[in-house]
């Protein structure tokens, strides 16, 4: 199996990017020959669908790279060290990083997972998207639904 | 015993949203003792506004991700009674048992992830990695059997595609059913063993009573989730049911100084929901296996202890994996049964009560003729404890101080007792923040 999972909150503008691309994906009905979950809240819920014989798993989130807000880029988590300082994990605490270091440090085998980064122009809790990441959405989403024709899917 | 203290915790971890825990004590004297929430309000009654019917659950679904079931429950359930749909028993039973997988879910990682650090004297839950790894193993394998008990009902976990008002979109399959039961059964085991670790550090709970209102649905027969009436119970067992239609008197809104959020009282200055309030209203109708580990793990009605809420909820585990399957049996003896959705007999306004992991959920609609949405009201549970909780600190902190309790002990005894109401404030952000290194 193969998944695209859109992470993030509709309560934080940008930060929840990752979400409205899954939620498109899936309501267009464009997730063929992989799945596209919406996945707010509980990050835990990410190593549901990392079983080692997934085949691929895509992850979309806003995330701050020092790029110009709306531009966005395929990454892995050993091509980034994070900023963030947190102690814990839990719903509210913690992010995809947090979330996969602590399968490494149980000793979980991960299938290839791939994060969609799109840098924010501002994750302010309101609702909506910030117009630089509206102006492009549908192009997150076509790149979206490419990345599961190409090589790297 | 301390006369100065300044304990200024923003935002607690571990838990779901964000809270502060303020107190200044000054030469002896209580200055300020606070459970604030600063959070914003969210707006999702006016969002629906307008909206059809069959739209407005999957709106207020998205108020949280934890207990995205419970919302679609509970929309559901107030805009069947508002349109006048009585939905089939298989309907009822289906819904009950995502119910279950929802509470069971969400109390699973309330339990291990963000409770048990503090039993185990541990910041987080990656220190217990190394020292108690089968535990945290054991957390994410009845996690993630919990996501899949939720998933095969709901379509996924998260926001529920399947639930709408009148029925079911699509339903499982028999043989779908029948490995779900038998993966529940599996669990037992993992179930006897959460037991066994959350009694190995019983003592690490912290010995505090204080009374109040405990506040869940009731119904005659079963353990109460969506449907009868509400009842309280006080400490010395005098109960009061209302009317569901009545859920403004019972919860009595009201804005305090220190918080974005609205407490709530009944018969006392507060009262408690969720898994404790369950157990102590609930408790004749609780399967007996459930009953045997509450008694295992010193649990028994009515507990006025509010650090056992979180032991309540490894006794809801048990009793939802038991009715569960006793619920799986029944509609496998009769046979799953394609109905289509029950329509609308009425347009008019409808409420419901949903007991969600943290407590009772509200919802009420109204609808015009044309079913689109003209009002809307929900009150969730964690509001309702915020009350309860203050009146804890207001307690507890006199008691740690004359107990002679060190800053650092008072600031734990008070994370802890927040953290025991599994708040589910609201949500905050999630965005990754990092430079690229190759």
């Amino acid at each position: 199996m193969r998944y695209l999972i859109g992470i993030g909150t509709y309560m934080g503008l940008d930060d929840s990017i990752g979400l409205r691309i899954a939620e498109a994906i899936a309501e267009r009905g464009l997730d063929r020959g992989f799945r596209a979950i919406e996945l707010p809240g509980n990050l835990l819920d990410v190593l549901h669908y990392c079983d080692p014989d997934t085949e691929a798993v895509l992850v979309a989130d806003s995330a701050c790279m020092g790029l110009e807000p709306g531009e966005q880029r395929f990454f892995s988590a050993e091509d980034v060290v994070t900023h963030k300082t947190l102690e814990g994990i839990s719903t509210h605490e913690g992010d995809l990083m947090k979330v996969l270091e602590f399968a490494r440090e149980l000793g979980l085998e991960l299938p290839p997972i791939t994060l969609m980064g799109i840098e924010p122009a501002s994750i302010e809790p309101e609702f909506g998207l910030s117009p630089a990441l509206e102006r492009r959405f549908e192009e997150y989403v076509a790149t979206a639904v490419g990345f599961f024709d190409g090589p790297g899917a | 015993m301390l006369q100065n203290v300044d304990i200024d915790i923003h935002h607690l971890t571990r838990v779901e949203g964000h809270g502060n825990i303020v107190v200044n004590v000054s030469n002896g004297t209580i200055e300020t003792c606070e459970w604030q929430v600063p959070e914003n309000p969210r707006f999702f009654e006016a969002m629906v506004r307008g909206r059809h019917y069959s739209e407005v659950a999957r709106i207020t679904s998205r108020i949280c991700g934890i207990c995205a079931v419970g919302h679609t429950l509970a929309s559901v359930t107030a805009t069947e009674a508002a349109l006048g749909i009585e939905v089939t028993p298989q309907t009822r039973a289906l819904r009950t048992i995502l119910k279950h997988a929802e509470n069971f879910d969400s109390h699973t990682v309330h339990v291990h992830v963000l409770v048990a650090p503090d039993l185990f004297g541990a910041p987080s839950i990656f220190p217990l990695i190394p020292t108690h790894g089968e535990v945290v193993v054991r957390a994410l394998r009845l996690k993630r059997m919990s996501h899949e008990w939720g998933s095969l009902i709901g379509g996924r976990t998260t926001h529920p595609v399947t639930v709408v008002p009148g029925g079911f979109t699509s339903l499982p399959s028999a043989r779908d059913l029948k490995a779900m039961r038998d993966r529940l059964i599996e669990a037992v085991p993992d179930l006897e063993g959460t037991a066994e670790t959350i009694l190995s550090v019983a003592d690490k709970l912290p010995a505090f009573d204080r009374p109040t209102e405990y506040m869940a649905v009731h119904e005659d027969g079963q353990y109460g989730l969506f449907a009868g009436s509400v009842e309280t119970i006080l400490a010395d067992g005098d109960r009061a049911r209302y009317d569901i239609k009545d859920y403004l008197d019972i919860t009595n809104e009201f804005m305090v100084p220190q918080s974005t959020a609205k407490h709530t009282k009944n018969r006392l200055g507060s009262y408690a929901a969720g898994a404790l309030a369950r157990f102590n209203v609930n408790y004749d109708q609780l399967h007996p296996e459930a009953k045997r580990i509450a008694e295992k793990l010193g649990l028994a009605p009515i507990c006025t202890n509010p650090y056992m809420n979180s032991v309540a909820q490894v006794v809801e585990c048990v009793h939802a994996v038991y009715e569960s399957v006793r619920l799986i049996d029944e509609l496998l003896e009769v046979g799953i049964v394609e109905e289509g959705l029950v329509q609308p007999t009425r347009f008019a306004s409808g409420i419901s009560a949903v007991e969600v992991p943290r407590g009772i959920l509200y919802h009420e609609y109204s609808y015009d003729d044309d079913g689109l949405c003209t009002e809307a009201n929900c009150i969730i549970p964690t509001n309702q404890n915020h009350g309860n909780i203050q009146a804890d600190f207001d307690e507890l902190l006199p008691q740690l101080i004359a107990a002679g309790a060190s800053e650092d002990e008072m600031a734990l005894k008070l994370s802890m007792l927040v953290r025991a109401y599994d708040p589910c404030i609201s949500c905050s952000t999630h965005y990754l923040d990092v430079s690229f290194v190759r």
